[in-house]
């Protein structure tokens, strides 16, 4: 895809994910107004609304949308499992691209994935539903230790490592009071072997926004900020792969980040030895081990190194996570994947504090749906 | 009576013990088969023949799940339950609730499809879904 005008994102904002009772409505009017502040906009100034849930009603989106005004502007719902909020985000990226708006709003919400799941009473069987999703992750993890000898020490130190990256970022649902050892990550009850409760991802609630625009207005905006431009935005769907399985695709082929990502580099014109930072939809370790490889950030079969080596925490050489990810940030559903532009941006223009990532200047964000779909951005401080 | 949960994943035999039969697809066009049916060879885009595919595969991975058991909220498991992913001969991979307990399987394992019951319907019939039984004196 050639985007045709440059896009840039030109305001984030979050609600705190986590276990708590604030409304949909609530968090999605705190992380929009968040991200009109941080934008400097007003809600006049947004020419289109891509609004993301998993969970609600069908008119959620837009009848949360009132909250901010009622200027006429086109509002659309956007639902595609984890990759919601990657997929409004997207969405919003296209508008300003395509010519059709000069500012437009991503934002997602969701309640917490137990309180939805409850909400349905209990539910009779289904093929679909015979197993659950932790035990999708639960095979690649045991897949991947009996074919390159990974080890559970291994899935421990990544949870461990974006549990402690979370203890920095106010919004993450897990801000643990002190360092978490591997030690503490294999001591909690077992999920799915050789997952424990630990290595899973917070299912909380929460929601995040970010706004996207042309340069003449980013520039108007920028008030002595960086810019930061998105340089590219890919999704694809499934293809065919050996062992494809067809149903309870919750982790799907593993070849669709590659494609997506091999996609991506091409349009932006960087390679993944070229990044800063990196967010992957980690909702269990064996998948941020997993795209280590397939992100071609190390050839296959050498994400244990990495690991070992402590390259992906923040200070090593290529961080993943630096908000926690998935498993420390935590995972609502439909608004994770605008989490992950709330942090690349603010990477990119130096504003992350105590979880900085020295010099960063290009941010790539991950985010797989139902394995059925990858989206995949990367964003470039100019 | 037993009767599969849903139509069309898979038949139950009328004799006593025989193990489910899966409702796959086979594309001349992509000589590759496929678990559930589908409408449209997914790599030929040409169409498809109903077949019946293996009830024996191999274990391509595991895993034993602490979580609520199909749908339920409750942690009623009794202990929880172990899963499978099964290559079959004919080059399908099927995920599906496996008979044992942690320790009882490896990678490689030879198993057998069955049925296991998930509950009754408004006429009293045992609902089943599919599982797998590692087959006796696979190593």
């Amino acid at each position: 895809m050639s985007m045709g005008r440059d896009v840039y994102v030109v305001g984030v904002g979050m609600h705190r994910y986590g276990k708590h009772d604030v409304s949909r409505r609530d968090m999605h009017y705190t992380a929009g107004m968040a991200a009109l502040e941080d934008a400097n906009l007003s809600f006049r100034d947004v020419g289109a609304l891509y609004s993301g849930y998993i969970g609600g009603n069908m008119l959620d989106g837009v009848t949360f949308a009132k909250d901010f005004g009622l200027t006429g502007l086109p509002v659309v719902h956007i639902e595609n499992a984890s990759a919601t909020g990657s997929s409004a985000f997207r969405e919003a990226v296209m508008a300003v691209a395509g010519g059709s708006s000069e500012t437009a709003m991503a934002i997602a919400f969701d309640g917490r994935l137990g309180n939805m799941a409850a909400a349905g009473g209990p539910r009779r069987p289904t093929m679909d539903t015979n197993l659950l999703p932790a035990a999708f992750f639960a095979f690649w993890a045991v897949r991947r230790m009996h074919e390159n000898g990974t080890t559970v020490e291994t899935f421990a130190k990544i949870a461990a490592k974006n549990w402690n990256h979370a203890r920095f970022n106010k919004y993450a649902e897990r801000q643990a009071d002190k360092e978490i050892t591997p030690e503490t990550v294999l001591a909690s009850p077992m999920v799915a072997y050789p997952h424990t409760a630990m290595m899973a991802c917070g299912a909380g609630a929460g929601a995040s926004a970010a706004i996207v625009a042309t340069r003449e207005v980013a520039l108007r905006l920028a008030n002595g900020r960086p810019l930061v431009r998105v340089i590219a935005s890919q999704m694809q769907s499934e293809r065919y792969q050996p062992g494809h399985v067809f149903l309870g695709a919750i982790v799907g082929p593993s070849e669709s980040t590659r494609i997506t990502a091999n996609l991506a580099y091409e349009e932006a014109g960087v390679g993944p030895n070229d990044l800063s930072l990196v967010h992957v939809h980690d909702a269990f370790p064996i998948e941020e081990l997993m795209y280590y490889e397939l992100l071609g950030i190390c050839p296959d079969g050498e994400g244990d190194r990495l690991v070992a080596e402590g390259a992906t925490t923040i200070g090593g050489r290529i961080p993943f996570s630096t908000d926690g990810g998935l498993i420390g940030r935590g995972h609502p559903g439909g608004p994770t994947g605008l989490a992950q532009i709330w942090d690349v941006t603010q990477q990119l223009r130096g504003e992350s504090g105590v979880r900085q990532v020295e010099g960063a200047r290009l941010g790539l964000a991950h985010m797989m749906g139902a394995g059925s779909v990858c989206v995949l951005h990367i964003l470039q401080k100019e | 009576m037993k009767v599969p949960v849903e139509e069309g994943y898979f038949r139950i035999p009328p004799e006593a013990h025989a193990a489910p039969v899966l409702l796959g697809s086979y594309s001349p066009a992509a000589s590759t088969y496929f678990w559930p049916r589908r409408k449209r060879c997914p790599i030929s885009l040409e169409a498809v023949e109903d077949c019946e595919l293996s009830t024996e595969g191999e274990i391509y991975s595991w895993t034993f799940v602490m979580l609520p058991w199909l749908g339920s909220m409750e942690m009623d498991t009794g202990g929880g339950f172990g899963a499978v992913q099964v290559d079959l001969p004919e080059g399908v991979r099927i995920q599906a609730p496996l008979e044992g307990k942690m320790g009882d399987w490896k990678i490689g394992q030879k198993v057998r499809l069955v049925t296991r019951s998930v509950g009754k319907d408004d006429q009293g019939n045992d609902l089943c879904t599919i599982a797998f039984r590692v087959m006796e004196g696979s190593k």
